[in-house]
């Protein structure tokens, strides 16, 4: 057997996986934006919003993944974005599928054929850092979102696009103290191991517990790892209610493998707990059928933040065609469902939209099931 | 290894490793029938030895629940392992496990989508595209000679192909009707576990006690020694793929059962632990003998050791390296001349008293 061989499907495979996971992806704390200095641009006329200049563009977004349901409702957001600005005349997506060197010669390629301005999402982090930067240097509108390249914007792309995770536990973590009553047991499930998001979320939830003694993490900190796979959720889950007699609540960046270990709580004889994570609208629905059937349980999502290319794709066509450039590069993490105090949102399950939907997405349903086709 | 042709179909005398030394069959064995393979009684001991240890230092691993939880899992890895055991048998090796899986779990959940009625059409067509893996591995495998590793490997990717081209890559939840096949309890048990155990009996009967089963072993231990007594060594070779393709194709479809809302990869993680199970299981990696009910049990093995070491809540570096130990100690069993090494340290010993004189 050619270990080499059977290295690289599995490092593929994971690789694939790792991306199928909807809106997990790596922040490696990137460099601190404050190329935010104030804008010289205009709108090109009044019926357009204000990052919209005058000038022709042609815009291009280069995904390093493109083959799932966080993905392609997150390009669903960006072109809907795109429609509303008549400066941008053309508009071309690359899938990089996974493989960094095809997502790198995807940016070199858009580079050659003219693109005004790019969008870029930087699956593969540093390794793409020369291509955004070769594309910077030749003036392309660079804009990275999300995974952090590295490199310093102004000198290696035009801006970077961040959120913070540890926004998202710290909403977490508000939410567990108002609902456990400052007294529980929490299981914290994440992604691969060591991976910045997964870290970066326990952190935020660290910041605020640190004030209720009362409320422990039960299971390995900072977190259970389970790969953001469903299999592999349910084993941990089963292998936790073995172990600890008490969990009062859950939180997990991969809300819709949660769902699979619903089973799991049923064999044990025990209670769905509070579960904290991001929306999906499969959690939702099963939210809905669990509590029909009387094992009703609280729920508590962030948005899963689609509409984060929207930010990017702002940042890009203002630089390129002379609008007026957007105040900040950081996209805010925001609650989304809560079924205590049904603020911002209550629990919504969105039947006439596929389970691999995100409710807190910007686009409408007829929107978001083109995009899912 | 004097014994290893010894009352065998099988004039192979160059398979070096000493697995099969465990002339449990052929003629002669058969005579006092039920005595099992030198691999199937090491893994089994070696199952035993896992559960008392699990008893003894982390209890709640064997909770009623935390068993209910694991044994869906191990029956899928069982059911794979029985394929990727009659590959092996071969002198292969089937790297597309993970994309028969995968598009066996995308076929039941995304085609039905939720409608339970359509199942069984799904059912079925998830076979025939395993049936079609199948054939066409095993054509180029068997007809043309292509390396087993280099034809597993584009068929994976053809399979891959056919994941993403049916899922978009995005997950959908499993049929209810689905969901009940596989989990649904008998006897406190789920009927996962039964499909398995019936399964393994099955295979297990087939390679070891008929006629057919015997042939496919000789095939698989000296293709060229079979090739002269008559056997056709192609067409066997070819149903090797076909039936691995089958099994894995089965195990796939429980496997969209077991888990509610299977992603789109789900087989991705079952390639090494099958591998791991037949190795486990005492079949040799250069093909021929073979235990299919050692590979089974191997599989429960590697199961009951992931919810073990995921009790036992160590971080996730110290449970790769206790599924390592364990693995290095399982192919030790086979791999290691105990019998020279037991020499090697008496003639230690007996020099150390000869200094001490």
């Amino acid at each position: 057997m050619s270990s080499r061989t059977v290295r690289r499907v599995v490092f593929a495979s994971l690789g694939v996986l790792t991306m199928a996971i909807s809106a997990c992806s790596i922040n490696t704390g990137g460099p601190a934006n404050n190329n935010t200095q104030a804008a010289a641009g205009k709108p090109a006329n009044a019926n357009v919003p204000s990052w919209c200049g005058s000038k022709q563009i042609s815009l291009a977004l280069a995904d390093g993944f493109g083959d799932n349901n966080w993905r392609k409702v997150t390009v669903g957001e960006a072109k809907a974005e795109i429609a509303k600005c008549p400066s941008v005349t053309s508009f071309s997506y690359t899938d990089g599928q996974g493989n960094t060197q095809k997502a790198i010669s995807d940016i070199q390629g858009l580079v050659a054929k003219g693109t005004t301005a790019m969008v870029v999402f930087p699956d593969a982090g540093q390794a793409v850092l020369p291509a955004l930067r070769s594309a910077f240097k030749a003036g392309v509108v660079t804009v990275p979102y999300r995974v952090s390249p590295g490199g310093t914007a102004g000198q290696d792309y035009d801006y970077y696009i961040s959120t913070d995770f540890k926004q998202a536990g710290v909403l977490w973590a508000n939410w567990l103290v108002k609902v456990l009553n400052g007294k529980g047991n929490v299981l914290n499930l994440g992604g691969p191991p060591a991976n910045s998001q997964s870290l970066a979320e326990y952190q935020g939830m660290q910041s605020v517990l640190k004030n209720y003694p009362n409320i422990k993490f039960v299971g390995t900190t900072p977190y259970e790892v389970t790969n953001w796979d469903a299999a592999t959720t349910q084993q941990v889950v089963t292998a936790a209610l073995a172990k600890y007699p008490k969990i009062d609540a859950i939180t997990t960046d991969f809300g819709a493998a949660l769902d699979s270990a619903f089973p799991a709580f049923a064999q044990a004889g025990r209670q769905v707990p509070a579960i904290a994570t991001e929306d999906a609208n499969q959690l939702a629905c099963d939210w809905q059928t669990q509590k029909a059937a009387g094992k009703g349980f609280q729920l508590f999502t962030v948005s899963s933040q689609n509409a984060m290319s929207r930010l990017a794709v702002d940042f890009a066509v203002a630089k390129a065609s002379g609008g007026v450039i957007p105040k900040s590069t950081v996209f805010p993490q925001s609650a989304f469902e809560d079924s205590v105090s049904g603020q911002p949102h209550p629990v919504t399950c969105d039947k006439s939209l596929p389970p691999d939907a995100f409710v807190s997405s910007t686009l409408s349903q007829a929107q978001q099931i083109a995009a899912l086709k | 290894m004097s014994d290893t042709a010894k009352g065998s179909l099988m004039p192979d005398t160059s398979d070096p490793t000493p697995v099969v030394q465990s002339g449990s069959d052929g003629p002669e064995a058969r005579a006092w029938t039920g005595r099992a393979s030198r691999g199937l009684v090491t893994i089994i001991i070696a199952t035993v030895a896992l559960f008392v240890v699990s008893l003894v230092v982390q209890p709640e691993s064997l909770s009623r629940s935390s068993i209910q939880g694991m044994l869906p899992f191990a029956a899928v890895l069982a059911i794979i392992a029985l394929g990727q055991t009659l590959v092996i048998q071969q002198g292969g090796i089937d790297l597309s496990v993970p994309g028969t899986v995968s598009l066996s779990v995308i076929i039941v959940t995304h085609y039905p989508n939720g409608n339970s009625g359509k199942l069984l059409p799904a059912i079925l067509l998830a076979y025939a595209a395993a049936l079609a893996a199948g054939l066409l591995t095993g054509w180029f495998v068997s007809r043309l000679g292509m390396s087993a590793i280099v034809t597993t490997l584009g068929t994976n990717a053809l399979l891959y192909a056919a994941v993403l081209g049916i899922s978009g890559g995005s997950p959908t939840s499993t049929t209810s009707a689905m969901h009940t096949i596989a989990t649904g309890q008998f006897l406190g048990v789920s009927h996962a576990v039964y499909f398995a155990v019936v399964i393994t009996a099955v295979v297990g009967f087939l390679i070891k006690r008929s006629v057919a089963g015997r042939r496919f072993e000789a095939v698989g231990a000296n293709p060229a020694a079979a090739d002269l007594v008559g056997l056709r060594v192609r067409r066997h070779q070819l149903g090797a793929y076909v039936w691995a393709s089958l099994l894995y194709c089965t195990a796939g479809i429980l496997l969209g059962g077991i888990v509610t809302t299977p992603g789109a990869f789900q087989g991705d993680s079952q390639l090494l632990p099958s591998v791991a199970a037949v190795v486990l299981g005492g079949t040799s990696l250069l093909g021929g003998k073979g235990s299919p009910v050692a590979s089974a049990v191997a599989a429960l093995f590697l199961s009951q050791l992931d919810q073990f070491v995921l009790t036992l809540g160590v971080n996730p570096a110290a449970s790769n390296i206790v599924q390592a130990l364990a693995l290095a100690a399982g192919v030790a069993v086979y791999t290691v001349n105990w019998t020279a090494l037991r020499g090697w340290l008496r003639r230690r010993g007996s020099v150390r008293d000869v200094l001490r004189t």
